[in-house]
């Protein structure tokens, strides 16, 4: 354990000094401080929010709780239909992410020493760029007088432009682009800890590169791949500027619901409602999904 | 079968980096409509971008945001990193997950509920609640790269300077601060990245003089389509390669982003 650093010893060198261990507390009281006036103070503010019933046409309050918006939230088509939509999608683009992410993380792991600091690199950098300006390089190629449909025509493939911009399959291009160097990096991660060698020596007894790769390292990878899928469904679930861009009212997602709540339609308690469902649903799933898997992965270790 | 994976591994990163590509290519159009590839070269989008007020105080904007909040960040970061480092009881884990917490709640709603709340205690100027807002978020990433250049110091150099007879304090400033002087700076340049990204938070905040670069971009898409965005994307993609070869020299790309 590495608890006794620098600062072990510096306390111990400086043990006669009194008040010494105070230090840590005022030093960590700044964060803390910001966490609790900045994040669960207003979290709790929200989700008091939400059991008001807003009254229509101002920006106020009843007084009273109720379960009104909730209600309305799990029996109205509608608004079933777009949690349904936000799940999916999450879940598609998640899979999406898994199947393109393993192999790259695998030849990244397995490329030369000289070419794997700059392959890694062109996986990484573009977590820098703004997602806006990632999206509108979708939306460039995918439009109707986009690369894509003008490819096709030229081929001869189509006539008329194939609409893709403004539906489901745009938002989950978009959503595979914007997250799916966190399941690559995640994967990576769990790679560079299993010993290369293995892979050899499933040569040596006869098993291809397809066969030794996913029946000896994939398992051995499963930690990263449990992590990347997590890391990536909850982010997907919560994306915000793909939809915003990519997508149409037709498209509509649990987060672009909470901003056309707040900012269109006015009614702040339903969208604090949404806005609640959605982070229960995240943590949620997320949490059911470690836990299954944990199991069968102990299952298998057994 | 071998070439087959490397085929698979080519198409992967031209779905990576073919949009940003693109991106650069019709930035040059001459044309008046977005068209790939460009029918003629010219530098005029680059001009027009330049020239367009909402633009350019949109980056005057966020440029003075991502700086105020990353400095204001790696403070509160770097005395709390400094503090679950030295900490000795049990807590040690937990108080480390509460710190990294803004980082798992979704963005959308820590916008929506710092604008209830801050509505409600009456904080109404729109950079005030923006910086409050990104301090938030961006502290996390100063705690985590700090963390992580504290855990490297060798304690014999703590060790040798106390044999040597350095106060507590001489071996803080003289010892571990040039050591941790690299997640500082990675955890301050990130700050700044994600505070120049963000648009789920900030977008509850922002009023009619403060929108912040990318949601002043996406207020243009939503009724233009000419290629000066191109342009300005281009230009805020080769600060963004930039800043990737600096976190990369600096403390490591992978570091910064946890991995």
């Amino acid at each position: 354990m590495r608890a006794d650093g620098v600062f072990g010893l510096v306390r111990r060198a400086s043990s006669e000094a009194p008040g010494a261990s105070w230090t840590p507390a005022l030093l960590v009281l700044p964060a803390l401080l910001v966490i609790a006036g900045l994040l669960v103070a207003p979290l709790v503010h929200l989700l008091g929010f939400s059991f008001h019933r807003a009254v229509p046409g101002r920006m106020a309050l009843e007084p009273g709780l109720t379960l009104v918006n909730y209600a309305r939230l799990v029996t109205d088509g509608y608004y079933l239909g777009i949690m349904g939509r936000t799940v999916a999608l999450s879940l598609i683009a998640t899979l999406v992410c898994l199947i393109m992410g393993f192999p790259l993380a695998y030849f990244l792991w397995r490329a030369p020493v000289r070419w794997k600091g700059v392959f890694t690199l062109l996986v990484v950098a573009p977590l820098l760029i703004s997602i806006v300006v990632r999206s509108y390089g979708w939306m460039v190629i995918l439009g109707d007088s986009g690369v894509f449909n003008g490819l096709l025509i030229w081929i001869g493939l189509i006539d008329e432009p194939v609409e893709i911009m403004f539906t489901t399959t745009a938002v989950l291009i978009g959503l595979v682009h914007v997250q799916f160097a966190f399941m690559v990096l995640s994967i990576l991660a769990a790679l560079e800890r299993i010993d290369p060698s293995l892979i050899e020596a499933a040569a040596t007894l006869g098993a291809t590169r397809l066969r030794a790769a996913l029946e000896i390292v994939a398992p051995l990878a499963l930690p990263g791949i449990v992590a990347g899928t997590t890391l990536v469904f909850s982010l997907c679930m919560t994306a915000f500027v793909t939809p915003t861009l990519m997508g149409g009212s037709g498209t509509r997602v649990m987060t672009t619901l909470v901003y056309h709540q707040f900012v269109t339609v006015f009614n702040w308690p339903l969208g604090a409602a949404v806005a609640a469902l959605l982070f229960v649903l995240c943590l949620g799933i997320v949490f059911a999904f470690m836990r299954t898997v944990g199991r069968s992965a102990r299952r298998m270790e057994a | 079968m071998r070439r087959l994976f490397h085929l698979a591994v080519g198409g992967i990163f031209l779905f990576m980096l073919g949009p940003l590509l693109v991106v650069v290519a019709v930035s040059f159009n001459g044309g008046n409509v977005t068209v790939f590839p460009p029918r003629d070269v010219s530098m005029r989008w680059y001009a027009s971008a330049l020239a367009n007020r909402a633009f350019v105080s949109a980056v005057i904007n966020s440029v003075a945001l991502g700086a105020t909040a990353a400095m204001l960040a790696t403070c509160v970061g770097v005395a709390a990193a400094l503090a679950i480092d030295r900490w000795r009881f049990p807590g040690r884990d937990a108080l480390q997950s509460i710190l990294l917490s803004p980082l798992v709640v979704p963005g959308v709603v820590i916008g929506i509920a710092l604008l209830v709340s801050l509505t409600s205690v009456g904080l109404r100027d729109s950079a005030s609640r923006l910086v409050i807002a990104h301090l938030l978020i961006c502290f996390p990433y100063s705690v985590r790269t700090v963390l992580a250049s504290l855990a490297r110091i060798e304690p014999s150099l703590a060790e040798a300077a106390v044999t040597l007879g350095a106060a507590p304090r001489q071996v803080f400033w003289n010892v571990t601060l040039p050591l941790i002087r690299p997640g500082i700076a990675a955890g301050a340049i990130f700050a700044f990245v994600i505070s120049l990204d963000n648009v789920p938070i900030s977008i509850f905040l922002i009023d009619a003089h403060t929108a912040t670069l990318p949601i002043a971009i996406m207020s243009y898409l939503e009724y233009n389509f000419d290629p000066s965005v191109a342009a300005l994307s281009s230009m805020l993609i080769l600060a963004a390669c930039l800043l990737a070869l600096l976190l990369e020299r600096v403390f490591g790309l992978r570091r910064v982003l946890g991995f």
